[in-house]
């Protein structure tokens, strides 16, 4: 044992002792994700009373209509949307993970089984008559087959080739949340453009799904944004 | 304590108490991408973080690898992906769209016990000093997918790496890379000539070239001080991979490899073995110092229906040290005749000629119906080396021996010591290459798919070299520099139909221009049964018809079936069984008659006979009938959430057809691995391997023994059947050679936050056992009672042994600053008979060797410390 080897390991004693007082100390923030995000990929298919949620629904007809069609376009259209995505978005303005100057405020007296009964009934409304799009806009190619040269993958595979949920093919591989994932057909351009706008940004981050929305977002262009908006509207 | 406790092992077991750790800074960079086989070079890692990204590694990613898919994958079969280091956004630079990271980690190494132990250093250059761990600079643009990559390690000028990368994702990459990689091949040699690493080799005083006693050398070899053996890989690169017009993209690249050191070589002066005091057997130390350049030139296209792929592979190897001359400080003497009339001191060797290699390849591929598709490929190449030749001898005066005027066996060196005595001056050889691979492959419904392919390929061996010598008109060459016609009256090695002494010698005068065809034709079919079960079956005939061989067809049918079902019990199972045989035409035990002197006008048979090329039952193992059968078997069993439990089982037979020759091998093993990872900050893995291999062989030897069966040089010698009086029945031998390999790791790490602990171990062991049977003691070549003594107590086992312990904790000061500590402890075990007895002395009798081999024991610890800054 030469004086060399004895000196560097009693340095190396030295930061040993260290850790222990550091290992004592809390975990930082990259041992774990934020605990505000909303992760929902393990998230099944919620089932509420649609008739209880019919009664409940009074308020939010004045914006999102007495039938789930929105009165005005910066609102979104509720009728026939997936309940689990809409009862995930309500938990989402309940609990911050969301945040809205009206929903924020409506949705915090809510009751877990409120956001459930209310998901269920406008789950259960009639979706908005279907309307005529340009199949051969820029917005339908992006949405049906993307754009490989830019990095936009196709909206389809997550909400659906006919743009009313998506439609997984049996696969024993682990599988998305996919009735988390929103149906877009008929849809405000106004308030897609707004979300997208939202994800792009990161303003609606809250939510594992909400992560991939960013990514996704990031490819697209204003221009991609207004086209993808226009042919949702009119579909 | 630790200065007052004077033995060895006390500090390292206390080094391992403490030793240190592996990962670094955790919030450092991305993991690294290895280059593709187009662009780049392989792997930049070394001995330090051989995966080249260690000190890299981020924490892992709790969210794991999808925002999509809960909890962590696993692949089709069940085993689970690791959990994803968390990755650095990077830090903005200026107001553009570009951002940097980077880490830089330096430190100390201490290297203890046995720091020059031969497998601790094999491809390390191992020194206590400072060294730089990594050096990682990224620059990222993430509008434009433009980046810039820069990497460094340095452990010492023979072990380092750095490599820039830049480009831009989709579009293009360029890449310039500089290594050092250090191989170490012995550090317990003792050579004792001068000018070791040059192309001569001279001997040191007192030490005369051909005049030294077995005493002097071997004092010269105890006094000789120990050097290591071993090269410097130096390689350097520049490539480019981009898109050229649309869907064209082309890659260029060019890597140049100089190779500089020393090796272990021979050197023999006629062997010494069955005339003590003469002769002389070496181990000599050549250098290497070569240059490959390899160039890479492709050009793709993936159209709508045709898909197409050009390419060229270029090589070119340059050898700036084309000879080894070497003194030998034995004396010869002629085992008849007047007393040593040659004076030959000096050995020779050619070594590796410049040579070149081209090739060109066409892949093309479109798209069928019933969901199919054609592919075919066709290449043609070319191998070349037309290296000066070097004239067959060096030696001066006169050699060989002179008995009387009738039998005078002399030769003048000066007819042999110059390129005059050549046929041709320069190599001018060459090999030609083909290949044409067609197959179509349809899948017509999702259950049921099936294949079909031609491949041809040929190896035309162009080369043609006469071994003739117009200065003389004699065929053939000198061998062993001369020396051996100079111990033996008439081993010349030359033919010379107008002089008796030489007209029935027969030597070899031509190269053997090897080369064959191989065809194969293959077909195959899958089901597919449920979703989770398939069955494929493929049934292969290869044709091969090897030129200037024993046979000119081998034929070998095969048929392999496969069975993979996802859902056995929760499991993946894949169980595989082949089956094949090979047969030929007639075996032709000797078809090189005409590339010896027996082929050529004047040659005079001997007056008892040609001598039997070898016997007849020979089956050469490549050749011989033979049946095969393989087995495997692989399980992997995912264990609930966290946790994989892998194991594979194989087997594979082959047994020769042949009464003499290889008679069959056999190898069996298995793997067990447990892989879990409970959490994203804990990972334990354990791994166990066994294998067994066996082979046995036939042999017989030649009744050249007084006591044995007819003298060398009488009648019945020309018989080349097994049981006649040249190969009898009593000298045939059996060796059964018996190997078996052990392996086992165990790996565990746990991120507490801000420290990560990590604890590895791996053995390897390995056991080779080398037996035999012999009919009677006529099989052994030495027969004297010692001889006999030495072949019944058989050889020692051979065995192999290393345990590694890596120790290892890495914490973080603050968030850009973080320390590494890092160690190792290392013990090895190493007993081959191949050496035994080197370690006492390397010299015996007329025989000099150089390498001890591996240390029979060693143990090494290596401690370090390491700063990571973060960038």
């Amino acid at each position: 044992m030469t004086y060399r080897t004895s000196l560097l390991l009693a340095c190396l004693l030295l930061p040993t002792a260290a850790l222990d007082v550091a290992a004592q100390q809390p975990a930082t923030a990259t041992a774990a994700a934020p605990a505000s995000v909303l992760d929902q990929r393990r998230m099944q298919p919620i089932s509420g009373d649609a008739q209880a949620g019919a009664g409940k629904a009074a308020v939010c007809a004045a914006c999102h209509g007495a039938q789930g069609v929105a009165i005005a376009p910066n609102f979104p259209n509720l009728a026939g949307q997936s309940a689990t995505y809409l009862y995930a978005q309500l938990k989402e303005f309940h609990d911050g993970q969301r945040d809205d100057p009206v929903m924020t405020g409506q949705a915090a007296a809510l009751s877990d089984a409120d956001m459930r009964d209310l998901a269920s009934h406008y789950a259960a409304l009639a979706p908005k008559p279907a309307g005529q799009a340009d199949v051969s806009s820029r917005g339908a190619q992006l949405y049906l087959a993307g754009d490989p040269a830019q990095g936009i993958p196709p909206c389809q595979g997550c909400h659906g080739p006919a743009g009313l949920g998506p439609q997984p093919h049996p696969s024993s591989a682990p599988q998305p949340p996919w009735a988390t994932f929103p149906h877009l057909r008929g849809q405000s351009a106004l308030y897609v453009t707004k979300e997208l706008g939202d994800f792009k940004r990161g303003a609606r981050a809250g939510s594992s799904n909400a992560k991939v929305m960013h990514g996704v977002a990031q490819t697209l262009s204003d221009d991609d944004v207004q086209a993808l908006s226009a042919y949702l509207n009119a579909w | 304590m630790l200065a007052l406790t004077g033995n060895r092992t006390t500090p390292t077991a206390l080094a391992l108490g403490l030793l240190l750790g592996l990962f670094g800074t955790p919030d450092a960079l991305a993991g690294d991408t290895s280059g593709t086989m187009r662009v780049g070079d392989m792997q930049f890692g070394n001995a330090l973080d051989l995966r080249g990204w260690t000190p890299m590694l981020h924490p892992a990613d709790p969210d794991g690898m999808s925002y999509l898919h809960a909890g962590m994958l696993r692949t089709p079969t069940g085993a689970l992906y690791p959990y994803p280091p968390m990755v650095d956004a990077g830090t903005p630079m200026g107001q553009g769209d570009w951002t940097y990271d980077g880490v830089l980690e330096f430190g100390y190494l201490h290297i203890g016990g046995d720091r020059n132990a031969e497998y601790f250093r094999q491809y390390a250059d191992w020194r206590s000093g400072a060294v730089l761990g990594l050096f990682a600079l990224n620059f990222n643009n993430r509008k434009t997918g433009a980046y810039v990559e820069f990497r460094g390690s340095h452990l010492s000028g023979d072990d380092q790496f750095y490599r820039l990368r830049g480009g831009r994702y989709g579009s293009y990459r360029i890449e310039a890379f500089y290594r050092d990689m250090p191989h170490t091949v012995s550090t317990n040699a003792y050579p004792i000539w001068n000018g070791v690493g040059t192309t001569d080799l001279t001997l040191p005083a007192p030490l005369v070239a051909g005049a030294s006693t077995p005493a002097q050398v071997a004092a010269a070899s105890a006094a000789a001080p120990r050097r290591t053996i071993g090269l410097t890989r130096t390689r350097e690169g520049l490539s480019y991979e981009g898109v050229l017009y649309r869907n064209w993209i082309g890659s260029a690249a060019i890597t140049n490899e100089k190779r500089t050191g020393t090796r272990l070589w021979g050197g023999s002066m006629f062997f010494n073995y069955p005339f003590p005091d003469d002769g002389g057997i070496l181990e000599t130390v050549r250098p290497i110092d070569f240059r490959t350049t390899d160039i890479n030139l492709s050009v793709r296209n993936v159209g709508k229906l045709w898909h197409f792929l050009a390419t060229y592979n270029g090589s070119f190897f340059r050898n700036h040290k084309d000879h080894l001359n070497f003194e030998s400080p034995f004396a010869l003497h002629n085992v008849a005749g007047a007393p040593q009339v040659a004076d030959i001191k000096d050995g020779q060797f050619s070594l590796e000629p410049d040579n070149d290699y081209h090739n060109v390849r066409l892949d093309l591929s479109r798209e069928l119906k019933w969901n199919g598709q054609f592919t075919v490929a066709g290449a043609w190449g070319t191998m070349r080396q037309n290296d000066a030749l070097l004239p067959p001898t060096t030696c001066t005066g006169t050699g060989g021996i002179y008995i009387a005027p009738t039998a005078d066996y002399t030769f003048q060196c000066a007819n042999w010591n110059t390129t005059a005595a050549l046929s041709q001056r320069s190599a001018n050889a060459r090999i030609d290459t083909g290949l044409l691979d067609a197959r179509v492959t349809f899948q017509p419904t999702p259950a049921f798919g099936w294949h079909a392919g031609l491949r041809w390929y040929r190896e035309d061996n162009k080369t043609r070299y006469l071994a003739y010598n117009p200065l003389t008109g004699q065929y053939g060459y000198i061998s062993e520099n001369g020396s051996q016609g100079s111990v033996v009256p008439g081993e010349t090695g030359i033919f010379d139909p107008t002089n008796p002494l030489y007209w029935s010698s027969d030597v070899a005068i031509h190269n053997v221009p090897f080369g064959y065809t191989d065809s194969i034709f293959e077909l195959g079919s899958d089901w597919q049964f449920g979703r989770k079960t398939s069955l494929g079956v493929t049934y292969t005939y290869d044709h091969n018809q090897p030129k200037y061989r024993e046979r000119k067809r081998v034929d070998e049918q095969r048929i392999k079936f496969d069975w993979v079902s996802r859902d056995v019990i929760g499991a993946t199972v894949r169980l595989s069984w082949e089956f094949a045989r090979r047969d030929g035409d007639k075996y032709n035990y000797d078809p090189y008659e005409q590339f010896f002197s027996e082929s050529l006008p004047g040659f005079v048979d001997p007056a008892t006979g040609l001598p039997a090329y070898t016997v007849a039952d020979m089956r050469k193992y490549d050749l011989s009938d033979r049946t095969e059968s393989k087995a495997r078997a692989i399980v992997t069993y995912p264990w609930g959430e966290s946790a994989t439990l892998s194991a594979t089982f194989y087997g594979n037979r082959d047994q020769y057809d042949a009464l003499i020759g290889r008679q069959n091998t056999s190898t069996t093993g298995t793997t067990l691995q447990w892989d879990w990872q409970p959490t994203p900050a804990t990972t334990m893995n354990a791994y166990l391997g066994a294998e067994s291999s066996r082979m046995g062989i036939s042999n017989v030897n030649d009744a050249d023994g007084p006591d044995n069966g007819a003298i060398f040089g009488t009648p019945g010698q020309t018989n080349p059947n097994l049981g006649g009086p040249l190969y009898p029945y009593a000298n045939q031998w059996w060796e059964f050679d018996r190997e078996s390999n052990r392996n086992a790791g165990l790996s565990f790490s746990h991120d507490f936050g801000r420290a990560r602990a990590d604890i590895s171990y791996n053995y390897t062991g390995s056991s080779g056992h080398v037996g035999y049977n012999y009919a009677t003691i006529g099989a052994l070549a030495y027969r004297d009672p010692a001889g006999v003594a030495a072949a019944n107590a058989g050889f020692p086992d051979n065995t192999y042994r290393t345990n590694t312990l890596d120790l290892g904790l890495s914490f973080r000061v603050n968030r850009n600053v973080g320390v590494r500590l890092y160690g190792r402890y290392e013990t090895g075990a190493f007993s081959d008979w191949h050496y035994a007895g080197l370690d006492n002395t390397l010299s015996y009798d007329h025989r000099l060797y150089t390498d001890k081999g591996g240390q029979l024991h060693y143990s090494v610890s290596l401690v370090g410390i390491m700063l990571n800054l973060k960038l």
